[in-house]
C-alpha cells in the first residue's frame, strides 16, 4: 500500500480531542483514517487534561479509589513509555516514586491514609529518609510514606506534543471549533447532521462536554449512556526555579491531600481541590490560600515563586467514580475518568483498540491487552442493551 | 418486644424518628458508596452542606438530587461559616433550596479543629429562631451555652464528643452527663468526634438521644459495613439505657458461689 493511499483503511471518527481522543488518534493513525472533532481551537485548553497535574499514582489514589482503579492504573503505568515513544516531540515522564508527608498535627490523617492503601508497595519514612529523598523539604515534616513505584508526566507537554504529531499526520483530519452534539443516533457537527455512514467506528470521548446534552435531555428521551456528574477541581501552576523537588510530594491536610508535582524547568503543578459541584467559576480565595500555603509550608522557596496560573475545571465522573466504556454497534463511548485521566488513559486506549481490532496484523496483541484490562476491571465495558436492562 | 423500637422514637422538633443515627454526606470515596452506606446505616436524617458548591448557581445540583433521592429527612448545615451573617444567609439559602426549616447551625470558631464559636452560635440561633427556623446547634459541651440555646427555644442540642473528624470519642463524659441531667426534655445528639461504634454505645448508654456521624463511616475501609456496625452500636447503647445499667462496684463480686474454692475463702 502506498503511503498516500488510505482508501482501504477503516474510517474512524473521534469526538473530543482531549487526552483520550488524542491518544486514540495517535494509536490508530497507522491503521486507520481519522477525523478528530473538538470544540476548542486545537490547544486542548477546554479539556480536563489541560489542568490535571498528571500524577501516575495508583497506590496513593487507592486510599479513596477502588482496588480495580488501582490495578488498572498500575497496568496503565507500564503502558505509558510505549505510548509516548512515537511522539515527534519528547515528553517529560518520570517514575521516581512519590512522597506523602504530614505535619505533626496531621499525623492521624497520615496514619489513616496509610491504613487505607490497597497495596503494599510503600514504606513509612522518618526524618532522615525524607531528607535523603527530598533534601529541601521543611525539616518539620518528620513522618511520611514513600511509594517508590509511582510516577508522573507533564500534561501540557503531552497535549502539545500529541497535537503536533497528529497535525503532521496526513491520515488525521482535525476539525477545530467543531461543536459536537448527539441526539440519539444523530450526531450534529456545529448544528449540521454529520454523515456517520462513512465511518466504521465512532468514538465519543468528549468528557464533561457530554454533560450539556445530558442536561438538556428530558427524562422520557433517556440516553442509554449512564449519567455523568461534574466534580470541580482547582489547580495552581507555579514557576519556582529555587525549589528542587525530585518527585511529586503530597501533603496531608485535614480535609484533602494536596500534591505538589515538579515538572521540568522549575514548573510546579499544585492541586487539587475536589468539590462536589459543577460550578465553573474562577478559583476561590479559599482554595487559592489552601494550595499556596501548602506549597509554602512544604518549602519556603515557594515564597518567591511566580504564580503562572490558577484555574478551575470540571472532571467528568460517574456515581461510582469509575470509568466506563459503552459499546453500541459502531459507537464507543469512553467517559468518567474522574480525577484519574492520566492514571487510566492508556488502559482506555487498550480497551478501545481491543474492541475495534482495526489491524489484523496485531489483532492478537490488541485482544490480549483488552483481556488484561477486563481481567482487572470486568465492569469497564458495557453494551448499551445491558445498561437498558440495568435501568441506569 | 418486637415492636420495642417503634415505641421508642427520638423526636426532632415534633418529628418522630425510629433511627437514632443521623448521617453526613461528605468525604465518601464515591457518591455510590455514600448512597450504599447511608442506606445500610438505617439513618432517617442526612446532613448536607452547601458550602463551596456555589449554591447561587445551583452548582451542586446533581449531588443534591442524589441525596434527595434517598427519601430521607434533609438536615442542611452551615459548615464553613465563620460569622453570624454568613451562617444566617446560608441557612436561608438552604431553606429555599431544600424546602426544610431544619438547620444544623455550625459556626467555626477555630479553623484548625473547627471548634464551634459559642458566642456567634447563640447570636445566630436567636436570629434564625425568630425567622421560623428549627435550629439544631452544633455546640461544645458547655452547660451554660447549652442553657442559653435552650432559653432561645432550641428543642435539640448537638454537643460535641470531641472535635470534628478526630474520632476521639467522648472526651468529657461528665460535661455531657450534666447537660443530659439538666435538660431532660431536650433532644441531645452527640455531633462530632465519634470514632468507633463503642463511643456511640457509650453515649447512648448515658441517655444521649442520638448520634450524628460522618468521618468514622465515610473514611472506613468499608463504609457500608461500618455504617451497619454503628447502627448496631447505637441500638445496643439505647437498649442498655432503657434496660437500666447495673451500678459499678469497686470489687469483684461473683454472681454465683464459686464451687471450686473452699467456703472460707468466699467470705474472707
Amino acid at each position: 500500500m502506498s503511503p498516500l493511499d488510505f482508501s482501504n483503511r477503516p474510517k474512524i471518527a473521534i469526538l473530543g480531542a482531549g487526552l483520550v481522543g488524542r491518544l486514540l488518534a495517535l494509536s490508530l493513525k497507522e491503521d486507520a483514517v481519522i477525523e478528530l472533532f473538538d470544540q476548542d481551537d486545537g490547544s486542548g485548553q477546554q479539556s480536563a487534561a489541560y489542568l490535571a497535574a498528571a500524577m501516575l499514582a495508583p497506590l496513593s489514589e487507592s486510599a479513596d479509589a477502588t482496588k480495580e482503579v488501582m490495578h488498572l492504573g498500575e497496568w496503565a503505568l507500564t503502558r505509558w513509555p510505549s505510548l509516548l515513544e512515537p511522539l515527534d516531540v519528547p515528553v517529560f515522564f518520570q517514575q521516581t516514586g512519590s512522597l506523602v508527608v504530614a505535619f505533626e498535627q496531621d499525623l492521624g490523617n497520615l496514619e489513616q491514609f496509610t491504613q487505607r492503601l490497597k497495596g503494599d508497595a510503600f514504606e513509612a519514612v522518618a526524618k532522615a529518609q525524607i531528607h535523603a529523598l527530598e533534601p529541601e523539604l521543611n525539616p518539620r515534616l518528620k513522618r511520611g510514606v514513600y511509594l517508590p513505584q509511582e510516577g508522573q508526566l507533564d500534561n501540557r507537554e503531552l497535549l502539545t506534543s500529541l497535537g503536533q504529531t497528529l497535525k503532521n499526520a496526513e491520515q488525521v483530519t482535525w476539525h477545530t471549533n467543531a461543536l459536537i452534539t448527539r441526539s440519539g443516533e444523530a450526531i450534529l457537527h456545529n448544528g449540521q447532521a454529520l454523515d456517520i455512514s462513512v465511518f466504521d467506528w465512532v468514538i465519543d470521548c468528549r468528557g464533561f462536554g457530554q454533560k450539556t446534552e445530558q442536561n438538556q435531555q428530558n427524562s422520557s428521551d433517556t440516553s442509554t449512556l449512564p449519567k455523568l456528574r461534574g466534580v470541580r477541581g482547582e489547580v495552581l501552576r507555579l514557576r519556582a526555579p529555587e525549589v528542587q523537588l525530585n518527585r511529586p510530594v503530597r501533603l496531608m491536610h485535614p480535609r484533602y491531600p494536596i500534591y505538589i508535582t515538579p515538572k521540568e524547568s522549575g514548573i510546579f503543578v499544585v492541586g487539587a481541590t475536589q468539590i462536589e459541584t459543577e460550578d465553573d467559576r474562577e478559583p476561590t480565595v479559599r482554595s487559592a490560600l489552601e494550595l499556596l500555603s501548602a506549597c509554602f509550608s512544604v518549602h519556603s522557596g515557594f515564597a518567591e515563586a511566580e504564580i503562572l496560573e490558577i484555574a478551575s475545571g470540571i472532571r467528568p465522573a460517574y456515581l461510582d467514580n469509575e470509568p466506563k466504556i459503552v459499546v453500541q454497534d459502531k459507537f464507543i463511548n469512553v467517559n468518567g475518568l474522574f480525577r484519574h485521566g492520566f492514571l487510566l488513559a492508556p488502559a482506555m486506549i487498550d480497551a478501545c483498540l481491543g474492541l475495534m481490532k482495526v489491524n489484523a496484523e496485531h489483532s492478537e496483541q490488541d485482544q490480549t491487552r483488552l483481556n488484561k484490562v477486563l481481567s482487572i476491571m470486568p465492569s469497564l465495558i458495557q453494551t448499551a442493551s445491558e445498561l437498558k436492562v440495568g435501568g441506569e | 418486644m418486637s415492636n420495642k423500637k417503634c415505641d421508642d422514637p427520638v423526636t426532632i422538633y415534633g418529628t418522630q424518628l425510629q433511627s437514632r443515627l443521623l448521617i453526613g454526606s461528605a468525604l465518601y470515596p464515591s457518591p455510590q458508596i455514600m448512597k450504599n452506606a447511608i442506606q445500610a446505616s438505617g439513618a432517617q436524617v442526612v446532613t448536607l452542606s452547601l458550602s463551596r458548591q456555589n449554591p447561587q448557581a445551583n452548582g451542586g445540583q446533581d449531588f443534591w438530587q442524589l441525596i434527595q433521592s434517598l427519601g430521607l429527612h434533609l438536615l442542611p448545615n452551615t459548615a464553613g461559616c465563620h460569622t453570624v451573617n454568613e451562617a444566617v444567609n446560608m441557612a436561608k439559602m438552604s431553606r429555599e433550596l431544600f424546602q426544610t426549616d431544619w438547620i444544623k447551625l455550625e459556626l467555626v470558631g477555630d479553623d484548625y479543629n473547627l471548634q464551634p464559636d459559642p458566642i456567634a452560635l447563640v447570636k445566630a440561633t436567636e436570629i434564625l429562631i425568630k425567622d421560623g427556623f428549627k435550629v439544631l446547634p452544633y455546640c461544645t459541651d458547655d452547660l451554660v451555652i447549652a442553657r442559653h440555646l435552650v432559653d432561645l427555644g432550641c428543642e435539640v442540642l448537638m454537643p460535641w464528643g470531641s472535635p470534628i473528624g478526630t474520632g476521639k470519642g467522648l472526651l468529657n463524659p461528665y460535661a455531657l452527663q450534666s447537660i443530659r441531667d439538666r435538660f431532660p426534655e431536650i433532644t441531645l445528639i452527640v455531633d462530632s468526634g465519634v470514632g468507633k461504634p463503642s463511643h456511640a454505645t457509650q453515649a447512648l448508654e448515658m441517655g444521649i438521644d442520638a448520634i450524628l456521624l460522618n468521618t468514622a463511616v465515610a473514611h472506613a475501609n468499608n463504609p457500608v459495613l461500618m455504617a451497619q456496625a454503628f447502627a448496631k452500636g447505637i441500638e445496643a447503647g439505647r437498649d442498655a439505657y432503657l434496660a437500666g445499667l447495673m451500678t459499678e462496684r469497686s470489687t469483684a463480686s461473683p454472681s454465683t458461689p464459686t464451687i471450686d474454692s473452699p467456703f472460707w475463702h468466699q467470705h474472707s
